[in-house]
Protein backbone atom coordinates (compact mmCIF):
# COMPACT_ATOMS: atom_id res chain seq x y z
CA UNK A 1 0.00 0.00 0.00
CA UNK A 2 2.83 2.38 0.91
CA UNK A 3 4.53 1.51 -2.37
CA UNK A 4 1.35 2.35 -4.29
CA UNK A 5 0.94 5.62 -2.41
CA UNK A 6 4.58 6.51 -3.10
CA UNK A 7 4.15 5.83 -6.79
CA UNK A 8 0.91 7.79 -6.98
CA UNK A 9 2.37 10.76 -5.05
CA UNK A 10 5.50 10.90 -7.20
CA UNK A 11 3.32 11.16 -10.32
CA UNK A 12 1.15 14.03 -9.06
CA UNK A 13 1.68 17.43 -10.74
CA UNK A 14 2.63 18.99 -7.37
CA UNK A 15 5.35 16.39 -6.81
CA UNK A 16 6.58 16.83 -10.38
CA UNK A 17 6.85 20.61 -9.86
CA UNK A 18 8.81 20.18 -6.62
CA UNK A 19 11.14 17.72 -8.37
CA UNK A 20 11.71 19.98 -11.36
CA UNK A 21 12.44 23.26 -9.56
CA UNK A 22 15.82 22.40 -8.08
CA UNK A 23 15.99 25.06 -5.35
CA UNK A 24 12.69 24.09 -3.68
CA UNK A 25 14.00 21.05 -1.75
CA UNK A 26 17.15 22.74 -0.33
CA UNK A 27 15.14 25.85 0.60
CA UNK A 28 12.34 23.88 2.28
CA UNK A 29 14.93 21.74 4.10
CA UNK A 30 16.57 24.94 5.40
CA UNK A 31 13.23 26.24 6.74
CA UNK A 32 12.63 22.78 8.24
CA UNK A 33 15.99 22.94 10.08
CA UNK A 34 15.31 26.48 11.34
CA UNK A 35 11.99 25.28 12.78
CA UNK A 36 13.83 22.36 14.43
CA UNK A 37 16.21 24.96 15.91
CA UNK A 38 13.21 26.66 17.55
CA UNK A 39 11.79 23.36 18.90
CA UNK A 40 15.10 22.07 20.31
CA UNK A 41 16.02 25.43 21.84
CA UNK A 42 12.56 25.88 23.37
CA UNK A 43 12.71 22.40 24.89
CA UNK A 44 16.23 23.28 26.07
CA UNK A 45 15.06 26.50 27.74
CA UNK A 46 12.22 24.68 29.56
CA UNK A 47 14.71 22.01 30.66
CA UNK A 48 17.14 24.66 31.96
CA UNK A 49 14.27 26.16 33.98
CA UNK A 50 13.38 22.71 35.38
CA UNK A 51 16.99 22.37 36.52
CA UNK A 52 16.90 25.90 37.94
CA UNK A 53 19.54 27.12 35.48
CA UNK A 54 17.41 29.67 33.62
CA UNK A 55 14.17 31.62 33.86
CA UNK A 56 15.30 34.00 36.59
CA UNK A 57 12.86 34.27 39.47
CA UNK A 58 9.89 33.28 37.32
CA UNK A 59 7.87 30.09 37.83
CA UNK A 60 8.08 27.00 35.66
CA UNK A 61 4.60 27.84 34.45
CA UNK A 62 5.80 31.23 33.20
CA UNK A 63 8.71 29.66 31.34
CA UNK A 64 6.38 27.03 29.85
CA UNK A 65 3.91 29.69 28.75
CA UNK A 66 6.76 31.58 27.10
CA UNK A 67 8.22 28.65 25.15
CA UNK A 68 5.48 26.03 24.57
CA UNK A 69 3.66 28.27 22.03
CA UNK A 70 6.96 28.51 20.09
CA UNK A 71 7.12 24.69 20.02
CA UNK A 72 3.58 24.38 18.62
CA UNK A 73 4.20 27.15 16.08
CA UNK A 74 7.45 25.55 14.92
CA UNK A 75 5.76 22.12 14.76
CA UNK A 76 3.15 23.60 12.42
CA UNK A 77 5.97 24.88 10.18
CA UNK A 78 7.62 21.44 10.39
CA UNK A 79 4.38 19.73 9.37
CA UNK A 80 4.00 21.98 6.31
CA UNK A 81 7.64 21.86 5.19
CA UNK A 82 7.89 18.14 5.99
CA UNK A 83 4.79 17.46 3.88
CA UNK A 84 6.28 19.36 0.95
CA UNK A 85 9.47 17.27 1.26
CA UNK A 86 7.46 14.03 1.35
CA UNK A 87 5.34 15.06 -1.63
CA UNK A 88 8.46 16.06 -3.57
CA UNK A 89 10.45 12.94 -2.69
CA UNK A 90 8.01 10.21 -1.56
CA UNK A 91 10.44 7.46 -2.50
CA UNK A 92 13.08 8.93 -0.20
CA UNK A 93 10.75 9.12 2.78
CA UNK A 94 7.52 7.11 3.01
CA UNK A 95 9.10 3.69 2.39
CA UNK A 96 12.27 4.59 4.31
CA UNK A 97 12.50 2.77 7.69
CA UNK A 98 14.32 5.74 9.24
CA UNK A 99 11.47 8.06 8.21
CA UNK A 100 8.98 5.65 9.79
CA UNK A 101 11.00 5.56 13.02
CA UNK A 102 11.14 9.37 12.99
CA UNK A 103 7.36 9.63 12.64
CA UNK A 104 6.88 7.15 15.50
CA UNK A 105 9.20 9.16 17.76
CA UNK A 106 7.44 12.37 16.70
CA UNK A 107 4.04 11.03 17.84
CA UNK A 108 5.61 10.29 21.26
CA UNK A 109 7.18 13.77 21.43
CA UNK A 110 3.89 15.49 20.61
CA UNK A 111 2.12 13.46 23.31
CA UNK A 112 4.87 14.48 25.75
CA UNK A 113 4.51 18.22 25.03
CA UNK A 114 0.72 18.07 25.24
CA UNK A 115 0.90 16.23 28.58
CA UNK A 116 3.49 18.68 29.90
CA UNK A 117 1.41 21.67 28.80
CA UNK A 118 -1.78 20.33 30.43
CA UNK A 119 0.05 19.46 33.66
CA UNK A 120 1.87 22.77 33.94
CA UNK A 121 -1.33 24.72 33.23
CA UNK A 122 -3.73 22.84 35.51
CA UNK A 123 -1.50 21.25 38.12
CA UNK A 124 1.46 23.61 38.36
CA UNK A 125 1.53 23.12 42.14
CA UNK A 126 2.25 19.43 41.66
CA UNK A 127 5.36 20.25 39.64
CA UNK A 128 6.69 22.95 41.94
CA UNK A 129 5.78 21.92 45.47
CA UNK A 130 7.43 24.35 47.94
CA UNK A 131 9.49 25.77 45.10
CA UNK A 132 11.27 22.43 44.68
CA UNK A 133 11.44 20.47 41.46
CA UNK A 134 10.68 16.75 41.84
CA UNK A 135 13.36 14.37 40.60
CA UNK A 136 10.84 12.72 38.24
CA UNK A 137 10.34 16.04 36.48
CA UNK A 138 14.11 16.34 35.97
CA UNK A 139 14.23 12.84 34.56
CA UNK A 140 11.29 13.72 32.30
CA UNK A 141 13.18 16.84 31.13
CA UNK A 142 16.27 14.82 30.16
CA UNK A 143 14.25 12.10 28.42
CA UNK A 144 12.26 14.69 26.45
CA UNK A 145 15.42 16.38 25.20
CA UNK A 146 16.91 12.98 24.24
CA UNK A 147 13.68 12.13 22.40
CA UNK A 148 14.01 15.30 20.31
CA UNK A 149 17.69 14.57 19.63
CA UNK A 150 16.66 11.11 18.41
CA UNK A 151 14.10 12.72 16.08
CA UNK A 152 16.75 15.08 14.66
CA UNK A 153 19.24 12.22 14.21
CA UNK A 154 16.61 10.01 12.51
CA UNK A 155 15.76 12.97 10.27
CA UNK A 156 19.36 13.40 9.14
CA UNK A 157 19.72 9.64 8.70
CA UNK A 158 16.79 9.53 6.24
CA UNK A 159 19.29 10.70 3.62
CA UNK A 160 21.54 7.69 4.27
CA UNK A 161 18.84 5.03 4.40
CA UNK A 162 17.27 5.96 1.08
CA UNK A 163 18.68 4.67 -2.17
CA UNK A 164 20.75 7.07 -4.22
CA UNK A 165 23.16 9.84 -3.30
CA UNK A 166 22.93 11.11 0.28
CA UNK A 167 22.13 14.80 0.52
CA UNK B 1 48.45 22.33 -7.52
CA UNK B 2 48.96 25.23 -5.13
CA UNK B 3 50.55 24.77 -1.70
CA UNK B 4 47.13 25.29 -0.15
CA UNK B 5 45.55 22.56 -2.28
CA UNK B 6 48.40 20.22 -1.34
CA UNK B 7 47.78 20.92 2.33
CA UNK B 8 44.04 20.41 1.95
CA UNK B 9 44.60 17.17 0.07
CA UNK B 10 46.99 15.94 2.76
CA UNK B 11 44.14 16.01 5.32
CA UNK B 12 42.78 12.94 3.55
CA UNK B 13 45.82 10.98 4.85
CA UNK B 14 45.02 11.77 8.48
CA UNK B 15 43.90 8.67 10.39
CA UNK B 16 40.63 10.39 11.37
CA UNK B 17 39.86 11.29 7.75
CA UNK B 18 40.61 7.74 6.65
CA UNK B 19 38.44 6.29 9.39
CA UNK B 20 35.52 8.45 8.26
CA UNK B 21 36.12 7.60 4.61
CA UNK B 22 36.05 3.88 5.36
CA UNK B 23 33.12 3.96 7.76
CA UNK B 24 29.50 3.97 6.65
CA UNK B 25 28.14 5.51 9.86
CA UNK B 26 30.82 7.98 11.04
CA UNK B 27 30.06 10.76 8.58
CA UNK B 28 26.30 10.76 9.30
CA UNK B 29 27.07 10.52 13.03
CA UNK B 30 29.29 13.62 13.04
CA UNK B 31 26.80 15.31 10.74
CA UNK B 32 23.95 14.60 13.20
CA UNK B 33 26.04 15.98 16.06
CA UNK B 34 26.86 19.06 13.96
CA UNK B 35 23.19 19.64 13.07
CA UNK B 36 21.91 19.22 16.64
CA UNK B 37 24.60 21.56 18.02
CA UNK B 38 24.04 24.16 15.30
CA UNK B 39 20.24 24.16 15.69
CA UNK B 40 20.69 24.76 19.43
CA UNK B 41 23.21 27.53 18.72
CA UNK B 42 20.91 29.23 16.20
CA UNK B 43 17.76 28.78 18.31
CA UNK B 44 19.35 30.08 21.50
CA UNK B 45 20.88 33.07 19.69
CA UNK B 46 17.48 33.71 18.08
CA UNK B 47 15.86 34.03 21.54
CA UNK B 48 18.43 36.72 22.46
CA UNK B 49 18.04 38.43 19.06
CA UNK B 50 14.24 38.46 19.37
CA UNK B 51 14.58 40.10 22.81
CA UNK B 52 16.90 42.74 21.32
CA UNK B 53 14.39 43.30 18.51
CA UNK B 54 11.58 43.66 21.06
CA UNK B 55 9.61 40.72 19.64
CA UNK B 56 9.89 38.11 22.42
CA UNK B 57 10.72 37.97 26.17
CA UNK B 58 9.95 41.72 26.23
CA UNK B 59 9.58 41.81 30.00
CA UNK B 60 12.82 40.02 30.80
CA UNK B 61 16.09 41.74 31.60
CA UNK B 62 18.53 41.62 28.70
CA UNK B 63 21.56 41.11 30.94
CA UNK B 64 19.83 38.28 32.82
CA UNK B 65 18.65 36.58 29.63
CA UNK B 66 22.08 36.74 27.97
CA UNK B 67 23.80 35.51 31.16
CA UNK B 68 21.50 32.48 31.19
CA UNK B 69 21.67 31.62 27.50
CA UNK B 70 25.01 32.67 26.03
CA UNK B 71 27.33 30.35 28.03
CA UNK B 72 25.33 27.41 26.63
CA UNK B 73 25.47 28.94 23.16
CA UNK B 74 29.27 29.16 23.34
CA UNK B 75 29.64 25.55 24.52
CA UNK B 76 27.33 24.30 21.78
CA UNK B 77 29.15 26.45 19.23
CA UNK B 78 32.43 24.79 20.23
CA UNK B 79 30.76 21.39 19.74
CA UNK B 80 29.29 22.39 16.35
CA UNK B 81 32.66 23.79 15.22
CA UNK B 82 34.53 20.66 16.34
CA UNK B 83 32.10 18.32 14.57
CA UNK B 84 32.20 20.67 11.57
CA UNK B 85 36.00 20.52 11.50
CA UNK B 86 35.86 16.71 11.48
CA UNK B 87 33.42 16.81 8.53
CA UNK B 88 35.69 19.33 6.77
CA UNK B 89 38.83 17.19 7.19
CA UNK B 90 37.03 14.20 5.65
CA UNK B 91 36.72 16.07 2.33
CA UNK B 92 38.77 19.26 2.77
CA UNK B 93 39.50 20.09 -0.87
CA UNK B 94 35.87 19.80 -1.97
CA UNK B 95 34.57 21.88 0.90
CA UNK B 96 37.20 24.56 0.49
CA UNK B 97 36.29 25.10 -3.16
CA UNK B 98 32.55 24.88 -2.53
CA UNK B 99 30.80 28.27 -2.89
CA UNK B 100 28.01 27.67 -0.32
CA UNK B 101 30.70 26.54 2.17
CA UNK B 102 32.56 29.82 1.66
CA UNK B 103 29.37 31.84 1.97
CA UNK B 104 28.58 29.98 5.21
CA UNK B 105 32.04 30.84 6.62
CA UNK B 106 31.56 34.46 5.49
CA UNK B 107 28.22 34.70 7.32
CA UNK B 108 29.79 33.25 10.47
CA UNK B 109 32.59 35.82 10.22
CA UNK B 110 30.09 38.65 9.75
CA UNK B 111 28.05 37.44 12.71
CA UNK B 112 31.26 37.43 14.77
CA UNK B 113 32.05 41.02 13.77
CA UNK B 114 28.47 42.05 14.54
CA UNK B 115 28.79 40.46 17.98
CA UNK B 116 32.16 42.14 18.65
CA UNK B 117 30.77 45.55 17.69
CA UNK B 118 27.67 44.97 19.81
CA UNK B 119 29.64 44.00 22.90
CA UNK B 120 32.33 46.68 22.44
CA UNK B 121 30.00 49.65 21.80
CA UNK B 122 26.23 49.04 22.01
CA UNK B 123 26.51 47.03 25.25
CA UNK B 124 27.99 50.04 27.12
CA UNK B 125 24.53 51.57 27.43
CA UNK B 126 22.76 48.31 28.34
CA UNK B 127 21.74 49.72 31.74
CA UNK B 128 19.49 52.19 29.88
CA UNK B 129 17.51 49.49 28.01
CA UNK B 130 18.04 46.38 30.13
CA UNK B 131 14.44 46.16 31.36
CA UNK B 132 12.46 47.85 28.62
CA UNK B 133 12.44 48.56 24.90
CA UNK B 134 15.95 48.35 23.44
CA UNK B 135 17.96 51.04 21.65
CA UNK B 136 18.19 51.24 17.87
CA UNK B 137 21.78 49.93 17.96
CA UNK B 138 20.68 46.82 19.85
CA UNK B 139 17.77 46.27 17.43
CA UNK B 140 20.16 46.48 14.45
CA UNK B 141 22.57 44.03 16.11
CA UNK B 142 19.70 41.59 16.81
CA UNK B 143 18.37 41.86 13.25
CA UNK B 144 21.81 41.36 11.70
CA UNK B 145 22.60 38.41 13.96
CA UNK B 146 19.31 36.69 13.12
CA UNK B 147 19.89 37.26 9.39
CA UNK B 148 23.47 35.94 9.43
CA UNK B 149 22.56 32.81 11.41
CA UNK B 150 19.58 32.01 9.18
CA UNK B 151 21.96 32.29 6.21
CA UNK B 152 24.49 30.01 7.95
CA UNK B 153 21.80 27.31 8.07
CA UNK B 154 20.67 27.93 4.47
CA UNK B 155 24.21 27.84 3.06
CA UNK B 156 25.07 24.89 5.31
CA UNK B 157 22.20 22.83 3.89
CA UNK B 158 23.09 23.99 0.40
CA UNK B 159 26.60 22.50 0.79
CA UNK B 160 25.03 19.03 0.85
CA UNK B 161 23.47 19.60 -2.55
CA UNK B 162 26.61 20.95 -4.22
CA UNK B 163 29.76 19.54 -2.65
CA UNK B 164 29.81 16.17 -4.41
CA UNK B 165 29.37 17.62 -7.89
CA UNK B 166 31.80 20.47 -7.32
CA UNK B 167 34.98 18.43 -7.49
Amino acid sequence: MLQALTKWLAATPLSQTIQEILWIIPLIQSVHILAIAIVLSSVGMIDLRIFGLAGGRGTLRETAQRFVPWIWGALAVLAVTGSILVIGEPGRSLVNPMFQIKMGLLVCAIAVIATFQLTVTHRAAMLEANGRTPATLKLFAILTLLLWFAIAIAGRWIAYMSLGTPL
Amino acid sequence: MSALDTTLASFADWPLAQMIAESTWMFPAFESLHVIAITLVVGSIAFVDLRLLGIASKHRSVTELTAEILPWTWGLFALAATAGAVLFISNAESYFHNIPFRLKMLCMGLSGLNMLFFHAFTWRSVHLWDHGPTQTGAKIAGGLSLTFWVLVVVFGRWIGFTVHTNM
